[in-house]
């Protein structure tokens, strides 16, 4: 749904998106209201875990002005200055830590100071992507953007399940002055399978048992799988059960891969098997390999900020099939940034594949652009 | 023996002379002439000491490191803008001559006039624009933030002047341009000597303030009004070779120097009032950086825009054809100077514009035209338009009858077919939309062809975009009407169409949410090809603009008057509907249920199984392959291609886990081979040669591969985009520089027309992302060591920075060691300190420049002498401020226990004191304490431990700091838009200083601080009492005589002054004279007495000593006598013993 423009502040409609809208508004500087939130909705308004996001960008940033209307139907946000450093938030359980994780981790290098995040909540929910997989498959994208690792880092204290939450991570993000161009059209081959199973306050037979299952088709294509099982106890097992998967592929080229899947949560009626879960999970990432493209299809949308971030020099980078939110996003960027993407579908050239039944590889889509040039203006030079 | 001797042979003896003996030394000798030195004596340079060695080594490095800069993406684009080349100088110094002898020289035109930037081209790759700075500060403050080359002119027979050194201070801030210096006026030195020593010492002033060794012309004299031919010559080759460096500012923001400018509001808006907002086009060529289509603009002097529209037009004075040859034809010698009237036809989106030259064509004036302008005067002056007149103009048919409005007559015919045309239209469009579904480049080339003219609008303003397919939605609007009419076929077949689209409609809309995704991603993922299209829907193209309003309504299409057709955009709002509130989420499957494949089962792990180490490889990195590859060219004479093909060709392996059922490449090809051999010629070619330096030799690999990174992204980034169709690409990387760009503004002040002055240049500056907001900006600052006076906190400063000149406040800082920002009241001399306003937010480390004053009044530039008030970069960017200022609370102990004391006065409530508790005190003795706690009585007193007991006469102070903010004030320096005259007398906000001068308002004296002088009442002393005991020992002259000595008492010599005065009668009078004569009688007397007494005693004492004189020497005599007779007694005893 395209913006309409109104003496330089940008208007929206709906709810949906609203993450993209605030976090694009906050590093543009562009002022954006967003009407007619849930506004045929039993509950109207912006629920909690939206509130929550607005205030943690008012944690991180210096001057920011929110004017809500009294019905919570429409909000006027006008960005601040990116401070970053000591931040403590309590999430909301609605959503899960990732869903104000990937705020932090796209304005993590435009800090004034080097960002200290402590995040309290449902570290692996449903809706979000979850922390290990943020760990492992999005802060090497960032990485590739900044070349130095000088004290990127997310460590995951506490896990915590879906509808009590309990658990924290720490999210360490150096500062920038400005990303580096990327160029980033190979990604090589899978070449070792690793994953992470969790288990709060469940028996421990619970994950083996989906560690079995997941090894079990993982093997069928690569002999390189090892799965770790994270048994958590007491206070570090967070306050509701449940169990998880996180396997990642891990390609010769440096390209993460990732897939996830956790059990149902207690209270919704369904029981999840152990062995369902790792099966599903294991799938998803064979859908995610034959996806392919430069990194997981989940931080598409983070690719494209920082490629767009950079200077006024030409990024590009071969993605999978681009996800619907990534589309949005693109065209999101075009609605503040003014920045397009030249967007190409690769055919695979293979010309073998062509008398199949119909499923050929995965197309290809080479994403390049002309980065505006952004420099991180909170920066202090001494 | 003879024998013997006759049997031997002879020796050989060589010849050491002659011809041979010649041949063969020559023939050993080394040819020396062609030697190097090194091999000519080897010695000389063999290492004769290690340690000397090591430090050439060094010392060769160490020079090697200082030349190297960080290797910077090249970013000037393969066709750039021309240079800027800015002639600079104060007045009448000849900067109009030089301009037009520059121009004559080059492209052999002589222009009358030089306003505003003049293009044209000098050679095969290179355009100059040349523009004059005029003599104002504002000016020339723009002119150095966009010249690439500065000529400054400088009048030789009077030296430099301020204005020189303001403009180089200028350039030093903003990034510093070339700048080459122009001496003039050579002439009017008339001696040889003088001539000499000015130009030397000229040069040397130019050499300090730009660097050793700038380039210094001298321009000896005129001749017919014009400089010496060769000179120029000289110059503009000077000019045409010209190499140029990036600056930081202008190499991450684009700029344009606006060359022509156009008002293209309606006419009837002006006539209504002159004042209302304008529509203004200018032009330009983009310069810098590539400029976005929809990013906010500086106009300096003018304000923040941002750009209605943008469109690239074709090169008014493009670069002559690539083909080969020397010099450029005359018809390639090109000039485009719309401001100073020159370059004949003007073509644009709207109109052609064709200078007439002279007037001649005007000059007969018949009675017709008179009549005519006087009809064509009426119709001008009346306010309302047409229609309006129309709407109030009514009329009756008969009198008595009803009164008839226009409003009443509706369905007219010419209304009818009017709107018959449009469905017309729109069936036309409908088809074209259909065509252009399947690709990017949409109807571009037909709308760009389209010729200007054929535009009937009707006020032709150029806003209006008349090409058919973005029209078509209007006219869907009206075709209600249409469907009516006469014109059968079409609306006929419209009909069918949107059966079909009903049905299809119907279809779809039945089934359920989740299985649209998946197909809408299987769709997706077969249309790939219109992938952006997707994305950005239709998305604007070039220079097409997309039509602002949107469908407005869409209920008209009635099937059968029964049912509402949906239309597509009323399914697209459906859709935006079920978005609208859906939760976010960033997973690839946004629904809760993935599809997904089995990928375990045989059919679909071929198409994975290659993706995994394990599989198979592409053909290129396979190991096998390469091998094979590297086999065959080590082999390649040998025929073995032959025989491999067959072998391998259309072979299937099906082997479990790892081998794939895929084919096997064919054999390397002799091309492959090729391929890959000039793939590696070039690895080794990057790796071993280094052909643009030279020097650099030894390990610097680290350098290297910086550079060679940077090379890789400049040449990226002038490739990649190159097949891309142009207007896409404008869309992708923005208006790269060296385009010629038409960009529209709405609503600019009508000043900036009705006052505009070609003589000042309109420099357009982008602004980067965040750099339109207002924020706190706090920087470093210096007062320039030129500046006569100090600069004060709180008084309003001019400030040039980034693209922007505006007046705010500031508040001067400096920075503690605990990182506090310390208030202060002025700047000190000759350091930085940190300077504080609000203001655009702008990048770190960008340069600015202060001044106090911008106004080019005579007096005030005499009085100043240098206008540079102060010069910094900018430190930092905030929403708020954190300055403060130290604060010392007083306050007097009220009550003392040994070490706790009550103390007042310090704070006014108990809520100021529970903020301060435990805040440290000290009094003025340097007792240190701590505030404990609020007491109840006396309001804001509180209870505060010491180290020690204090007195009730200590102070007791607080120290703290109190935070100041900065003023927000921000008011961009609008000198475009004040009128002609008085374009260089901008005047914003005045200083308190100055305000009080023009009001003549004396500062009132602090009372209190003024110095009074010291009164100082005289020291009673409490009297002595002494104890009644200790009177009574005393003696009577040591005894207190008057009990009267007391505070309370009188001076006892007072007590007779008060007396009455005692009056004589005449007899008392009489004897007291008596009395007083035989009183003085016999005082005198006495003294007469006393005077003789004195003698004789005298007298009498002188006689004493004579006497005692006598008797003394007598007994001295006597002495002697005995003496002498007792010696000689002893003389004769002595020979005795």
């Amino acid at each position: 749904m395209p913006a309409t423009v109104h003496t330089d502040v940008l208007k929206y409609k709906g709810s949906n998106f609203f993450r993209q809208r605030l976090l694009l508004a906050t590093l543009s500087g562009r002022s954006v209201k967003i009407e007619d939130i849930r506004s045929t909705h039993d509950d109207p308004g912006l629920r909690e875990y939206e509130v929550s996001l607005i205030r943690l960008l008012d944690k991180v940033t210096n001057g920011t002005r929110v004017e809500l209307s009294p019905t919570g139907t429409s909000v006027y946000f006008q960005p601040g200055i990116l401070i970053g450093g000591q931040v403590t938030h309590s999430c909301s359980t609605q959503r899960g830590i990732g869903y104000y994780l990937e705020v932090l981790l796209a304005l993590g290098p435009f800090c004034k100071e080097p960002m200290n995040a402590v995040l309290q909540g449902v570290t692996h929910s449903g809706l979000d992507v979850s922390v290990d997989k943020i760990k492992t498959a999005a802060l090497p994208v960032l990485l590739k953007f900044i070349l130095v690792d000088d004290g990127l880092e997310l460590k995951v204290v506490r896990r915590g399940a879906a509808p009590l939450g309990g658990g924290e991570v720490v999210f360490k993000c150096p500062v920038k002055r400005h990303l580096r161009p990327l160029q980033w059209t190979k990604w090589g081959l899978v070449k070792r399978i690793r994953g992470i199973v969790y288990a709060l306050r469940v028996s421990p037979t619970m994950a083996n048992r989906v560690v079995d299952a997941a090894k079990g088709v993982m093997l069928n294509f690569l002999p390189d799988v090892y799965i770790n099982t994270d048994q958590c106890r007491g206070p570090n097992a967070g306050k509701s059960p449940g169990f998880g998967i996180s396997l990642v592929a891990e390609t010769n080229d440096k390209t993460f891969y990732c897939a996830e899947a956790k059990s149902a949560e207690p209270g919704s009626g369904e029981i999840s098997l152990p062995e369902d879960v790792g099966k599903e999970c294991a799938q998803r990432l064979l859908d995610e390999i034959y996806r392919g493209g430069a990194l997981d299809s989940s931080f598409q949308w983070l690719l494209a900020l920082w490629m767009a971030l950079g200077q006024k020099d030409v990024s590009e980078c071969i993605v999978g099939p681009l996800s619907d939110y990534t589309i949005t996003f693109l065209q999101h960027l075009k609605d503040f940034f003014g920045v397009m993407f030249k967007l190409e579908a690769i055919r695979n050239n293979d010309d073998e594949d062509s008398d199949d039944e119909g499923i050929t590889p995965a197309n290809k889509i080479k994403m390049t652009c002309v980065g505006i040039g952004y420099v991180n203006i909170s920066k202090r030079t001494m | 023996m003879a024998d013997e001797i006759a049997f031997k042979n002879k020796t050989h003896r060589a010849k050491h002379a002659g011809r041979k003996a010649e041949k063969k030394k020559n023939k050993n000798k080394v040819d020396q002439s062609n030697l190097t030195a090194r091999q000519r004596n080897p010695k000389a340079f063999a290492i004769q000491s290690v340690v000397r060695a090591e430090r050439q080594f060094r010392r060769k490095e160490d020079v090697i490191a200082k030349k190297q800069h960080i290797p910077q993406v090249d970013k000037t684009p393969l066709e750039p803008p021309p240079i800027v080349v800015a002639i600079v100088g104060p007045p009448r110094v000849g900067k109009t001559t030089l301009i037009n002898n520059l121009i004559k020289s080059f492209i052999k035109i002589n222009v009358t006039n030089t306003n505003g930037p003049i293009t044209i081209v000098t050679s095969k790759k290179r355009r100059i624009t040349l523009i004059e700075c005029n003599n104002d500060v504002n000016s020339m403050i723009d002119i150095a933030k966009c010249a690439d080359l500065v000529l400054l002119l400088c009048d030789a027979s009077f030296g430099f002047e301020m204005e020189i050194f303001e403009f180089l201070n200028i350039c030093q801030v903003h990034g510093m341009p070339k700048i080459m210096g122009v001496l003039t006026h050579l002439d009017m030195i008339k001696n040889a000597k003088t001539l000499k020593s000015t130009k030397k010492t000229l040069k040397h002033r130019f050499w300090t303030e730009v660097y050793s060794g700038a380039k210094l012309f001298y321009l000896s004299g005129i001749l017919h009004g014009e400089y010496l031919r060769n000179e120029i010559k000289n110059l503009s080759r000077f000019i045409s070779v010209m190499k140029f460096r990036n600056l930081s500012w202008r190499t991450t923001h684009s700029y344009i120097l606006a060359d022509r400018l156009e008002d293209v509001t309606s006419q009837e808006l002006i006539r209504r009032d002159p004042t209302v907002n304008r529509d203004v086009v200018l032009y330009g060529y983009v310069r810098g950086v590539p400029l976005m289509k929809e990013s906010m603009v500086h106009i300096a002097g003018v304000g923040d825009m941002k750009i209605n529209e943008l469109s690239y037009l074709p090169d008014p004075c493009p670069l002559p054809s690539s083909e080969k040859k020397r010099h450029l034809l005359e018809r390639e010698r090109q000039i485009y100077a719309p401001f100073a009237g020159v370059g004949g036809m003007v073509y644009d989106k709207d109109a052609v514009y064709i200078e007439l030259q002279g007037s001649h064509s005007h000059k007969k004036q018949d009675e017709e035209t008179n009549e005519n302008k006087v009809y064509l005067k009426k119709i001008v002056e009346t306010k309302e338009n047409l229609d309006e007149l129309r709407q109030e103009a009514t009329f009756q048919l008969f009198s008595g009858g009803p009164v008839m409005y226009p409003d009443m007559v509706k369905d007219d015919e010419y209304l009818q077919h009017n709107k018959a045309v449009n469905s017309d239209d729109e069936s036309e469009s409908d088809e074209s939309v259909s065509e252009n579904d399947s690709g990017i480049d949409q109807n571009e080339s037909g709308d760009r062809k389209k010729v200007p003219w054929e535009n009937n609008t009707v006020n032709g303003s150029g806003e209006e975009d008349n090409d058919v397919s973005s029209n078509d939605d209007e006219t869907a609007d009206k075709d209600e009407v249409g469907v009516k009419s006469d014109d059968e076929d079409s609306s006929d077949s419209d009909i069918e169409n949107k059966e079909v689209r009903t049905e299809n409609l119907d279809k779809k809309w039945n089934e359920k949410l989740r299985e649209k995704a998946i197909e809408a991603y299987l769709e997706r993922q077969k249309s790939s090809k219109n992938i952006m299209k997707l994305v950005y829907g239709d998305y604007e193209i070039g220079n097409k603009t997309k039509n602002k309003e949107q469908e407005i309504s869409d209920e008209e299409d009635e099937v059968d008057g029964l049912f509402k057709k949906v239309t597509k955009t009323q399914k697209k709002k459906h859709q935006e509907k079920e978005m609208l509130d859906v939760d976010e989420c960033s997973f690839f499957y946004a629904l809760d249920k993935p599809y997904l494949k089995d990928w375990t089962s045989e059919a679909n792990k071929q198409y994975l199984i290659n993706n995994f180490v394990t599989g198979k490889r592409s053909a290129d990195e396979d190991a096998d392959e390469l091998l094979k590859l590297d086999d065959a060219s080590d082999g390649e004479d040998e025929e073995l291609f032959g025989d491999f093909e067959d072998l391998e060709t259309g072979e299937k392996h099906t082997v479990e886990g790892t081998e794939t059922g895929t084919k096997r490449k064919a054999e390397p090809t002799k091309s492959d081979i090729l391929d890959k051999k000039m793939k590696l010629k070039a690895k080794f070619d990057a790796e071993y040669d280094n052909p643009d330096d030279h020097r650099i030799k030894g390990d610097h690999s680290y350098y290297e591969s910086l550079k060679a990174e940077a090379l890789k992204q400049s040449e990226l980034n002038k490739s990649v985009f190159e097949n891309l169709d142009n207007g896409l690409r404008v869309e992708v990387e923005g208006f790269r520089p060296g385009l010629y760009v038409r960009m529209s503004f709405k609503h600019m002040p009508a000043e900036f027309i009705t006052n505009f002055d070609s003589t000042y240049p309109i420099l357009i500056g982008a602004l980067n992302m965040a750099e339109q907001n207002i924020g706190f900006v706090s920087c470093k600052v210096k007062k320039h060591r030129w500046y006569k006076k100090i600069l004060k906190t709180n008084d309003p400063l001019i400030i040039s920075l980034g693209w922007r000149r505006f007046q705010t406040i500031p508040i001067y800082s400096k920075i503690e060691d605990d990182l506090k920002c310390r208030y202060l009241k002025y700047t000190p001399e000759h350091v930085t300190c940190n300077m504080h306003f609000y203001g655009p937010i702008t990048p770190q480390n960008t340069g600015f420049l202060a001044l106090q004053s911008v106004n080019n009044n005579l007096n005030d530039i005499k009085q100043a002498g240098f206008r540079i008030a102060a010069t910094g970069s900018v430190n930092e960017i905030n929403k708020s401020t954190q300055i403060v200022k130290k604060l010392k609370l007083v306050g007097t102990p009220l009550k003392i226990y040994k070490k706790t004391a009550f103390i007042k006065d310090i704070f006014t409530t108990t809520l100021e004191v529970a903020k301060f508790e435990g805040a440290r005190i000290k009094t003025v003795s340097g007792i240190r304490g701590q505030i404990k706690k609020a007491l109840n009585k006396p309001e804001g007193a509180f209870r505060a431990t010491f180290e020690d007991k204090i007195l009730m006469s200590d102070i007791v102070f607080c120290r703290t700091w109190f935070k100041v903010d900065v003023t927000k004030f921000y008011a961009p320096v609008v000198n475009l838009l004040l009128p002609v005259g008085a374009k260089n007398a901008w005047q914003g906000m005045k200083t308190k200083g100055q305000l009080k001068r023009e009001k003549n308002i004396k500062n009132e004296a602090n009372t209190d601080a003024m110095y009074t002088e010291i009164k100082r009442a005289p020291k009673v002393f409490k009297p002595l009492v002494i104890p009644k005991n200790l009177q009574k020992g005393l003696p009577y002259r040591f005894k207190p005589k008057e009990k009267s000595t007391t505070l309370s008492g009188v001076n006892p010599k007072d007590k007779f002054q008060n007396r009455i005065a005692v009056i004589k009668n005449p007899y008392e009078q009489k004897v007291t004279n008596v009395m007083k004569m035989l009183k003085t009688n016999y005082e005198k007397k006495k003294e007469v007495q006393k005077e003789a007494t004195a003698l004789r005693l005298q007298k009498h004492k002188k006689q004493q000593e004579e006497e005692e004189w006598r008797k003394l020497k007598r007994q001295k005599e006597l002495k002697k006598k005995i003496c002498r007779h007792l010696s000689k007694m002893g003389n004769k005893k002595k020979p005795q013993m």
